[in-house]
């Protein structure tokens, strides 16, 4: 049996995020080939919907990530985006699934050895818990 | 509520009318009703609607997002009956002023929604996917939800509900879930509605609960002026900045 | 149909030594749109761009997707080149291969190709549905507000009026100046402060452009670059003022210590400030003891005010030269730089005495029958020895003003822990928020010298006066829009915008959200709070991002092996 290799969507905002993205990559940080980060201006505009979207369609998991909490570019937006994720993660678990599939964090931009612990310790959970159950589930 | 030839249905009146037969015992959504009515009230006056607690909380939804004038809306309290109770699980029936029918408490648990939650997360999923399966995608829940407010709804569309066809899939409900979790007054119409016979209260119930939980908001709560979800209204904002900036 | 040409960089072996580029072009000629799959060398380079715009002409494509390093640096640069061909510039979407791909799976070439390939999908994806974008633009009133009538607010205020700019000078208190006012001679030369201050009050005075705001309060601000409302509280009444841009000088108080030393309970301790009123009154200052460092460099205040040794040093002159004696306590003098250097070692040979203390045992102050002791372990003697002075000076930091976090919230502009102020880039913009149009100097944003404060004061005054002279702001289009007969007006996105650019209007008889084009930043918060779909980012559509997220399904789940 071949080892269980997660896909993962991230979304990044292009202030800190995406920065700090930048930074691990500049760094030459190792980090496994599952994640896909999508650039966005702010956690913030991040709809609940897309994980939604992402998780029924059998992604594995989702990332989130923003600005520290008082650190958006937007000064506010973030505080929204940690309000609303944890909403998702709770309907997941009440429909079945493990919330863990869903997560949000914080990775400034001068932060890239957080982003490779980020994903490195996302995508090790990820494969821990195994295929989204909703790939097979396919009305 | 007015009985006609048999049959039960809403029913407005207007001052020294005279109601006829009416109903109390018929759980209906009137304010989804009042809410298509509101636009064309160009006259300025007033409209009272017999508001059961629900009812009360879902007009507080819409007060907050000024879809209607506080002082336009007149509510005559109705209690729920026993029965009505029973099948809403409803934890809160009684208004702020009872007009019409006899208080009774409320029930503390949704069998279903324990029996859930004792599942492992395997059979909660198998037990959905069972239920959603049936879905035929005839909006029936979104039609008659007091608290949808849009005119055309966006799980009709493909841009997040990819699939086409009948049923729906996941992301459908999940999403409906997301969008009631800071409006939903649990008062149980989608589930009366649902041809299917979802149990689509006790979803809502579920996620009600972890809302409370995080939150400590129910919807229906006049306190917070605004959708919890967008608001940061009396929040601190203190934050974790990141050091190394 | 879109005519897509998807360009994939090798950037030399930063992404070619990896991620193989021609398995990734012949992938990215599969995907649907795609007219043409081409890579270079170096994509930035003058030969790699000139290529792009040829087989942009050639192919008249009109999406461009470029697959190479990351878009924060990069972006503007292939924009150009799509405009220079006559392609929209919004209308390029750039795929990051190089950060977020080659570099961080080096030892996995192949994984790395595969997923170089999901990404150039989801970048072709998102491009077929971008859409031309024209940038908006937005008048400017041309006025300036200058926060704060010290010397940097004063400087400041004295640029922007020689450029011909109408400028509201705001102070709170009834008279200009500010700690200037207390100051009797500047280091390192010992000018005169009150000379310097009334030549700079005399200048804004007697320009007709200059509005001067006494005993008044900012209240209010609300806009944005170009066009901010402050409402003024002067004098308890309240002022609506209009501004283009807007400078924050508030600059910074001394710390007054909290009995240190026997400063209140001792006759003759007096801080730095203190002593500069002593000696602008021209008294003879005596025997003086200046004590550095007093609540600052520990912890709590970690910080070095970097003004009070170089305040030390040219105040111990002064007494020397006045026939006193001079010692100055410290932990370290700190007076880098070459005019500081000279007035440390001229004060050493005009005989200012110098001793070291350490944070762990600070000197003790008590007091004698005629005067005061001083009593310090002298590290280079390795002694505790007695000092006797008629003064005790401690040099107290500057801190951030109290109000200085109000004028933040009103203006929305950071602080550090400090409560200073924080520009945008230490190094890249020094005198600006990253708030458009607001913009910082002198020692609000850091303890700053005379002269550091007015070189800011004229760099912050030639910034703020860029917008005003051109006349108007560009804006990016990644501003929101909203579908109106999607819109039910339920408001959520009105209430989590985080710069009230959403209002709620009566369009052709239904309530509908309508955005404020110039007011909006293009955070898309309004987009995640829209029920409906309603709301869209431009740039970055629901639709777009979706179809990003399909693509991503189909390239790793259903076609993967
Ligand atoms: S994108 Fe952000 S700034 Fe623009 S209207 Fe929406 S919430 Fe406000
Ligand atoms: S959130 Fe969407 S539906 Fe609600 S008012 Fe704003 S644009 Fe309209
Ligand atoms: S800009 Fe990074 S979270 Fe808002």
């Amino acid at each position: 049996m071949t080892e269980f290799k997660p896909t993962i969507l991230a979304f990044c905002c292009n202030w800190c995020s995406y920065a700090g993205a930048d930074l691990a990559g500049v760094s030459r940080l190792q980090m496994p080939p599952n994640v896909h980060v999508v650039r966005v201006m702010c956690s913030a505009s991040v709809k609940p919907e897309y994980v939604m979207k992402a998780i029924s369609q059998g992604i594995d998991g989702v990332l989130v990530l923003g600005c520290h909490v008082g650190d958006c570019h937007y000064m506010t937006g973030n505080h929204r985006t940690a309000k609303r994720m944890p909403v998702v993660q709770k309907i997941l678990k009440d429909i079945g699934l493990n919330e863990k599939r869903v997560r949000l964090d914080w990775v400034s931009a001068a932060e890239g050895e957080k982003f490779q612990k980020v994903i490195v310790d996302f995508v090790d959970e990820v494969a821990k818990l195994g295929p989204n159950p909703l790939k097979e589930v396919r009305f | 509520m007015r009985e006609e030839h048999g049959n039960v249905g809403p029913v407005m009146i207007s001052k020294g009318e005279d109601p006829g037969d009416v109903r109390t015992d018929v759980p209906y959504q009137l304010i989804t009703i009042l809410s298509n009515l509101y636009p064309w009230m160009t006259d300025g006056k007033k409209i009272a609607v017999v508001t059961r607690k629900c009812d009360e909380k879902a007009l507080a939804e819409f007060f907050k997002r000024g879809y209607f004038a506080r002082d336009r809306v007149i509510q005559i309290g109705l209690a729920c009956n026993r029965e009505q109770i029973r099948q809403c699980r409803c934890s809160d029936p009684v208004p702020s002023v009872v007009d019409i029918g006899e208080p009774h408490g409320g029930l503390d648990t949704d069998a279903l929604s324990e029996k859930l939650m004792a599942m492992s997360s395997e059979e909660r999923l198998r037990f959905w996917e069972y239920q959603f399966r049936k879905c035929n995608k005839c909006f029936a829940c979104t039609t008659n939800c007091p608290v949808c407010f849009c005119d055309e709804c966006v799980l009709e569309e493909r841009t997040f509900v990819p699939e086409r066809g009948v049923p729906p899939g996941m992301s459908f409900h999940m999403i409906r879930a997301y969008h009631l979790s800071d409006k939903c007054i649990e008062c149980g119409e989608c589930e009366r509605s649902c041809p299917a016979g979802i149990p689509l209260l006790t979803l809502r119930k579920l996620v009600a609960r972890d809302f409370k939980e995080m939150y400590g908001f129910s919807p229906g709560d006049e306190k917070t002026v605004s959708p919890l979800l967008t608001t940061l209204e009396g929040e601190s904002l203190d934050g974790d900045e990141c050091d190394e900036c | 149909m879109p005519r897509i040409g998807v360009f994939i960089c090798h950037c030399g072996h930063n992404i070619a030594s990896t991620v193989s580029v021609e398995e990734v072009v012949r992938f990215a000629s599969t995907l649907p749109g795609v007219i043409v799959a081409d890579h270079n060398l170096y994509s930035c380079s003058e030969e790699g761009l000139d290529s792009i715009r040829k087989s942009i002409e050639q192919n008249k494509l009109d999406r461009v997707v470029v697959a190479a390093c990351t878009p924060r640096t990069h972006e503007p640069l292939f924009r150009s080149v799509c405009e220079q061909a006559g392609v929209n510039k919004y209308l390029f979407e750039f795929v990051n291969i190089r950060e977020h791909c080659s570099w961080i799976h080096a030892k996995e070439p192949a994984n790395a190709t595969e997923k170089a390939k999901r990404l150039v999908a989801m970048g072709v994806s998102k491009a077929a549905l971008l859409e031309p974008q024209t940038e908006g633009e937005s008048s400017v009133t041309p006025t300036a507000l200058v926060i704060g009538g010290g010397l940097a607010g004063l400087r400041a205020t004295a640029s922007l009026v020689a450029q011909g700019i109408d400028t509201h000078l705001v102070e709170k208190e009834s008279r200009l100046g500010g700690l200037l006012n207390d100051i009797s001679a500047l280091a390192p030369y010992s000018e005169d402060a009150s000379t310097l201050l009334k030549e700079l009050v005399d200048e804004v005075k007697a320009s007709n452009k200059a509005h001067i705001h006494l005993n008044t309060k900012l209240q209010g601000v609300t806009g944005f670059v170009g066009n901010f409302n402050v409402v003024l509280n002067e004098a308890g009444k309240e002022k609506e003022v209009r501004a283009g841009a807007i400078i924050v000088a508030t600059g910074a108080r001394d710390f007054i210590p909290t009995g240190e030393y026997g400063y209140g309970s001792v006759p003759g301790v007096i801080t730095q400030l203190e002593f500069e009123r002593v000696l602008k009154t021209g008294e003879k200052p005596g025997r003086v003891v200046f004590i550095q460092c007093v609540g600052s460099r520990q912890p709590g205040r970690e910080y070095c005010s970097r003004i009070c040794c170089n305040t030390s040093l040219k105040n111990a002159l002064k007494v020397v030269e006045a026939g006193g004696t001079a010692t100055i306590v410290h932990r370290d003098i700190m007076s880098s730089g070459t005019v500081w250097e000279e007035l440390y070692r001229n004060a050493s040979e005009k005989g200012v005495q110098f001793i070291r203390y350490m944070l762990s045992d600070p000197p003790r102050i008590h007091k004698k029958a005629t005067g005061i002791a001083a009593e310090v372990y002298d590290e280079a003697l390795g002694e505790r020895i007695e000092v006797d002075a008629d003064r005790v000076v401690l040099a107290t930091p500057l801190v951030s003003r109290v109000d200085s976090a109000e004028v933040g919230k009103l203006l929305k502009v950071p602080r550090d822990k400090h409560g200073f102020f924080l520009e945008a880039h230490v190094k890249l913009r020094p005198v600006e928020f990253a708030t458009d149009g607001v913009f910082i100097c002198g020692s609000a944003r850091w303890p700053s010298s005379a002269k550091e404060t007015m070189s800011q004061a004229l760099g912050a005054a030639a910034k703020a006066a860029i917008p005003i002279k051109r006349g108007k702001v560009v804006i990016e289009a990644i501003t929101a829009w909203v579908d109106a007969d999607k819109c039910a007006a339920c408001g959520n996105c009105v209430v989590s915008c985080p710069y009230e650019a959403i209002e709620i209007v009566e369009q052709d008889g239904k309530r509908v959200a309508k955005v404020n084009e110039t007011q909006c930043k293009g955070c898309g918060a309004c987009v995640a709070a829209c029920p409906n779909d309603a709301m869209q980012q431009r740039g970055f559509t629901t639709r777009q991002l979706g179809a990003m997220i399909d693509s991503l399904v189909k390239h790793a789940l259903e076609e993967s092996p």
